[in-house]
């Protein structure tokens, strides 16, 4: 092999490696536009893009500023291969007000009184499987009224 | 003997070229740490995530990934629609400046501001203005390399739905994720901030117009968006540096000096539900703030907005 059809070789191998992990990333925003924007419903979804590919065991945290007078629906959305999601819902002091454990559902709607910062802690749970896998994991905000 | 040998080498040096990406991936893979960004790991060349959004895991350790979010221009128009503000069309930044901004980093800023005033005209119920802004917003997409995201066919159902303020509404909001999402993709996280940066000023300013004789609700939101400007800040701390960023964090201290001036007295948040079985959370932060300071927010922020936009 000539060192031109290495250099193409090794190439390749790299462009297949940057196509795949971009490829990943496109692959959340199908599956968070197919699978979770209409779990929203009416509410008007925040256009900020909390998506990651995560793996059992992983967590996530999203801190947000929610506005007085408003409703709002939190929604945690992620690939079924990964098991029950969890999440909690903390005030600006780290004191839990909401907590998903032992609930059938994956959003949590409320109203807040006072604008207040809060800390949403997404927990994806470990897995005995000989064969872990990864998933698309998407933390939406909408909000209304 | 020599050409068997240099078979030999040939082959060991082809396998060498497949193995070092694929080494370099499992090694760069296994110490994912507690950031941001860490979710755009590399993927093996021959594994490929299904259409459902999964596939075999490529790392083993755990890790913590941490979001920043700011409210969208969306929702910062609504609240200041909800204030009783009224619309000023003189306070929006001129459509025909959006040919001047060359940079990446003056198309990024200023399709923040431009979003702003896109969601505020789509709020206010301004049709023509809310389709020459998606326009414009459309050119500076171009610009970023991202004009697919903005394309004819999203401008013609933005026109024919112009008088629909919830169907504009749903537009906007898909598209700025779509935008959000596309840059996140591509590596281009300094344009996904000085963007979210654009729209979070551009917000400010134009809530801050007159805001010595507006309402006490609005002049409320105003100190209280001290707080989106902390989630604002961790965003820009959050990605890697770069030259734009340290300036856009630069030109934000005055801002954050003037914000100084509202005092936020943190409260234990408690949710209750109410009599129609919706949960309330009540309690949480109080915020103080005098006209002095709501003053100072107000020219701050002009400044920045003036330096980006001009």
């Amino acid at each position: 092999m000539t060192a031109i059809h290495q250099f193409s070789l090794a190439a390749f191998s790299l462009l297949m490696v940057l196509f795949s992990a971009s490829d990943a990333s496109a692959q959340c925003r199908t599956f968070t536009k197919k699978r979770c924007l209409p779990q929203l419903e009416d509410y008007v979804q925040n256009d900020n893009y909390n998506t990651a590919v995560l793996i059992p065991g992983d967590e996530a945290e999203l801190e947000l500023t929610f506005f007085g007078d408003r409703a709002y629906r939190l929604l945690v959305c992620g690939h079924p291969v990964l098991g029950d999601l969890t999440f909690q819902v903390l005030d600006s002091r780290g004191n839990g007000i909401y907590d998903s454990t032992d609930k059938e559902s994956n959003h949590f709607d409320f109203r807040v009184a006072n604008t207040q910062q809060m800390t949403v802690r997404v927990q994806v749970p470990t897995t005995d499987a000989v064969i872990e896998h990864e998933g698309c994991v998407s933390i939406m905000v909408g909000s209304k009224g | 003997m020599k050409r068997a040998f240099a078979r030999m080498t040939n082959q060991r040096l082809t396998s060498a070229w497949i193995a070092l990406p694929i080494a370099l991936l499992l090694f760069s893979c296994g110490e994912a740490s507690q950031d941001a960004g860490q979710e755009d790991q590399p993927a093996a060349a021959q594994q490929e995530m299904n259409e459902e959004g999964m596939m075999p895991a490529r790392r083993q350790k755990a890790f913590k990934k941490i979001f920043h979010a700011v409210p969208s221009p969306i929702e910062t128009a609504l609240l200041l629609e909800r204030s009783g503000i009224r619309f000023d069309a003189g306070a929006l930044n001129a459509v025909d400046k959006a040919t001047g901004y060359a940079t990446t980093e003056a198309q990024a800023v200023n399709l923040g501001i431009y979003a702003g005033d896109l969601s505020y005209s789509v709020i206010f119920n301004q049709n023509q203005a809310s389709v020459d802004y998606l326009n414009t917003c459309r050119r500076l997409c171009d610009g970023l390399g991202v004009g697919d995201i903005i394309n004819a066919d999203l401008i013609a159902r933005a026109d024919n739905n112009r008088d629909v303020r919830d169907s504009l509404v749903s537009i906007v909001t898909e598209t700025f994720y779509a935008l959000n999402g596309r840059f996140r993709e591509n590596g281009m996280e300094e344009v996904s901030g000085l963007m979210a940066a654009g729209g979070w000023i551009e917000g400010v300013y134009l809530g801050t117009r007159g805001i010595d004789g507006s309402t006490a609700d609005l002049q409320l939101r105003i100190a209280e968006q001290k707080m989106t400007l902390d989630n604002l800040m961790g965003l820009l701390d959050s990605y890697e540096p770069t030259e734009a960023l340290d300036r856009m964090q630069a030109a934000l201290e005055p801002v954050e000096a003037a914000f100084a001036g509202v005092k936020i007295t943190e409260n234990a948040a408690a949710a209750t539900a109410a009599e129609d079985g919706t949960v309330v959370i009540s309690g949480g932060p109080e915020v103080e703030f005098d006209d002095a300071t709501l003053m100072a927010i107000s020219k701050s922020v002009a400044a920045v907005r003036n330096q980006y936009a001009q």
